[in-house]
């Protein structure tokens, strides 16, 4: 019976895991779509994981906390928007700028709050996000607990999922969000407002991020940690390319890299002497790099993707 | 001028942390370009000079390297690993082993994700920066385990022995030969992109890549080429840090408020890939660097400042060729009427 309960917590934790990388992976598909990438989606789950931190440190409010959250990365992105659709800057650049930016800016603040030395016990918050029973499912055995029994954020994250497949797919603003995305110019030409479109996309997306941000620090863990997203954007960005910018094929992908997190979570917990800590955590990132490399070859994302665009009128 | 709104920025920030910007940049300026805090300057702008000549080169070609930070670790670890192997042989033989173990412990890092990007089309972005933490969880994992230190209770490798350690050039202070061969990668890394063939089909390579392919410029072997310079500069980086200023390897070679691997991109775009502006640019941003711990130290103002100054000077550099080209245009089309 334990090695089935321990087989559940798995499962649960990858269920769990998966809501931030899903949320910033769905988003991100809808911003590439749209023929921007978005490297400082990054930046944006950190700085939302910051500010979640931050409120909810000081109001004990986790809804102000997600609130500020989503916010905060709002206006990374905003930012980040006005420099590569206004200025129509280079993409990658300026998202690992940004990037550099909210690292500095997070722990400077940090420590402009909270003293110039990290101490032994790092400030905490009491309460972290709770999970949500839903009536009558959650009683089912096995999967019950593992299925229905998540923070609320992670049903929205499934259902944000679906929504943007069916608006991408079977809208006509989906229509021409890809449109956009395989040629600017010619949308452009057939009265659509390229810019207008991207923008108001990678506002979304910024708020999104934020708010996958914040499960790190209010929900996982109970306290804010110095780039403490680990990279965790960019693997969603590489979850974008093996999903085909398709937000439901990116739900598997985002399972799986969840999976391969909590698989790896477990095995340090278990301390296998034979299997170093440090082999577990690179987990993720080297099966992301092998899956990109067998599923990943010479797929082609939007046409338009990472290209500065002026408008000629 | 635009460095100057990002300074005025960063004391926006400052001020509203509740402290003096005018002391603040006094002491980052004292700790960055005073006669007395130069050869430190120079020091830390060594590596990140290597790393961005490297970048340089497979920027050239459109080829984003973002994995100079790995690359760099594993080259100073390899450095570390083969100086404890060679302590018995005379400096003047093992040195060069050492600096050339440690390029390619760089170079092989960067293989695998420029392989996969000639052969499949891999995106090298996510790749090697997915590289960037395997490979200090690896070198954490060697630090902590085969090679620790037993008299050290941090993850760090012995001391190297000191007949290995770079010599220092100018009596009285920490300039040593790793420094000085930073630098003389400046020429070679110019003559290399401006004065051979190679240079020429990178170039070509960057620009169009389909007219490359007419012109029948192997862009597969170039991909891997480039990248391998790259890495093999950001190992070799990593192998001057450790014979030069640590003695050893432990865990925190980079700055962690602006990693050598990341700043470096910086630095490369910022000398629009041309290698003297480059080591201009690598000295300011190592100023930046040194002259922000110093204001860390005296004026109380924490690190994570350098990175926010460094980001914001980067941005704002980028928003001034817009402006600039803009201008430019609009000029033109005075002129034109």
């Amino acid at each position: 019976m334990i090695s089935s309960e321990l087989i559940q917590g798995l499962f649960y934790s990858s269920i769990a895991f998966m809501t931030p990388v899903l949320l910033v992976g769905v988003a991100e598909v809808m911003v590439e779509r749209s023929g921007v990438l978005n490297l400082c989606v990054e930046g944006a789950m950190l700085i939302g994981a910051f500010s979640a931190f931050m409120v909810a440190y000081f109001t004990g409010s986790l809804g102000l906390a997600i609130l500020a959250a989503g916010l905060s990365g709002l206006l990374l992105c905003l930012l980040f928007s006005f420099l590569v659709i206004v200025l129509a800057l280079d993409q990658m650049v300026t998202g690992l700028a940004i990037n550099l930016l909210t690292v500095g800016l997070t722990s400077y603040l940090y420590r402009a709050c909270f003293g110039w030395y990290v101490s032994p016990v790092p400030p905490h918050i009491e309460n972290v996000l709770q999970p949500l029973k839903i009536p009558i499912l959650s009683d089912l055995p096995i999967v019950g607990d593992v299925l229905f029994n998540h923070v609320p954020l992670t049903y929205f994250a499934l259902l944000f999922a679906i929504l943007c497949w069916w608006l991408l797919f079977k809208t006509k603003l989906g229509l021409k969000i890809r449109a956009i995305g395989e040629d600017p110019q010619i949308a452009e030409y057939l009265g659509i407002n390229v810019n207008l479109i991207r923008f108001l996309l990678l506002l979304l997306e910024g708020f999104i991020a934020g708010i996958a941000g914040s499960l790190l620090s209010i929900a996982f863990y109970n306290m804010f940690l110095d780039n403490m997203t680990q990279g965790r954007g960019y693997i969603a960005i590489a979850l974008v390319i093996l999903a085909r910018w398709n937000p439901l094929l990116l739900l598997g992908g985002a399972f799986f890299f969840s999976f391969i997190d909590a698989l790896q979570l477990r095995i340090q917990a278990i301390g296998f002497t034979a299997f170093p800590y440090q082999f577990a955590l690179m987990m993720p990132y080297l099966f992301t790099i092998a899956v990109l490399a067998i599923a990943g070859r010479r797929v082609k994302g939007p046409a338009s993707l990472a290209k500065p665009f002026k408008r000629v009128r | 001028m635009t460095i100057g709104i990002a300074f005025l920025l960063g004391a926006a920030i400052i001020v509203l942390a509740g402290r003096n910007p005018a002391t603040a940049y006094y002491w980052m300026f004292r700790g960055a370009f005073f006669p007395s805090a130069l050869p430190e300057t120079l020091i830390r702008a060594a590596p990140l000079l290597l790393v961005s000549l490297g970048l340089a080169v497979a920027f050239t070609a459109k080829i984003w390297n973002i994995g100079a930070e790995g690359q760099l670790y594993i080259g100073g670890m390899l450095a570390a690993i083969t100086g404890l192997m060679l302590k018995d042989l005379p400096a003047p033989l093992a040195m060069p082993i050492i600096f050339l173990v440690a390029g390619l412990g760089g170079a092989a890092w960067a293989f695998l994700p420029a392989f996969l990007r000639a052969k499949y089309e891999i995106n090298e972005i996510i790749t090697t920066l997915m590289l960037n933490y395997v490979a200090i969880y690896l070198v954490s994992y060697l630090l902590n385990n085969p090679f620790k230190d037993p008299l050290s209770q941090f993850p760090e490798t012995q001391t190297l022995p000191e007949h290995l350690w770079a010599p220092i050039l100018v009596p009285g202070t920490r300039l040593h030969l790793g420094v000085l061969i930073a630098f003389l990668f400046v020429p070679l890394v110019f003559l290399l992109l401006r004065r051979t063939g190679f240079g020429l089909k990178l170039e070509v390579l960057g620009a169009n890549p389909k007219a490359a392919k007419y012109a029948g410029v192997p862009s597969a072997l170039l991909i891997v080429q480039a990248m391998l310079v790259s890495g093999f500069l950001a190992g070799l980086a990593g192998g001057i840090e450790v014979l030069g200023v640590q003695h050893k390897m432990r865990l925190g070679i980079s700055p962690p408020m602006s990693p050598y691997g990341f700043t470096g991109i910086a630095v490369a775009l910022l000398g629009f890939l041309n290698p003297l502006l480059i080591a201009l640019t690598s000295v300011f941003l190592g100023g930046v660097i040194n002259g922000s711990m110093t204001m860390h130290r005296m004026a109380g103002i924490p690190v994570g400042m350098a990175g926010i100054i460094q980001a914001l000077i980067i941005i704002f550099i980028l928003a001034s060729y817009f402006v600039e080209e803009s201008l430019l245009q609009r000029v033109l089309r005075g002129w034109k009427r």
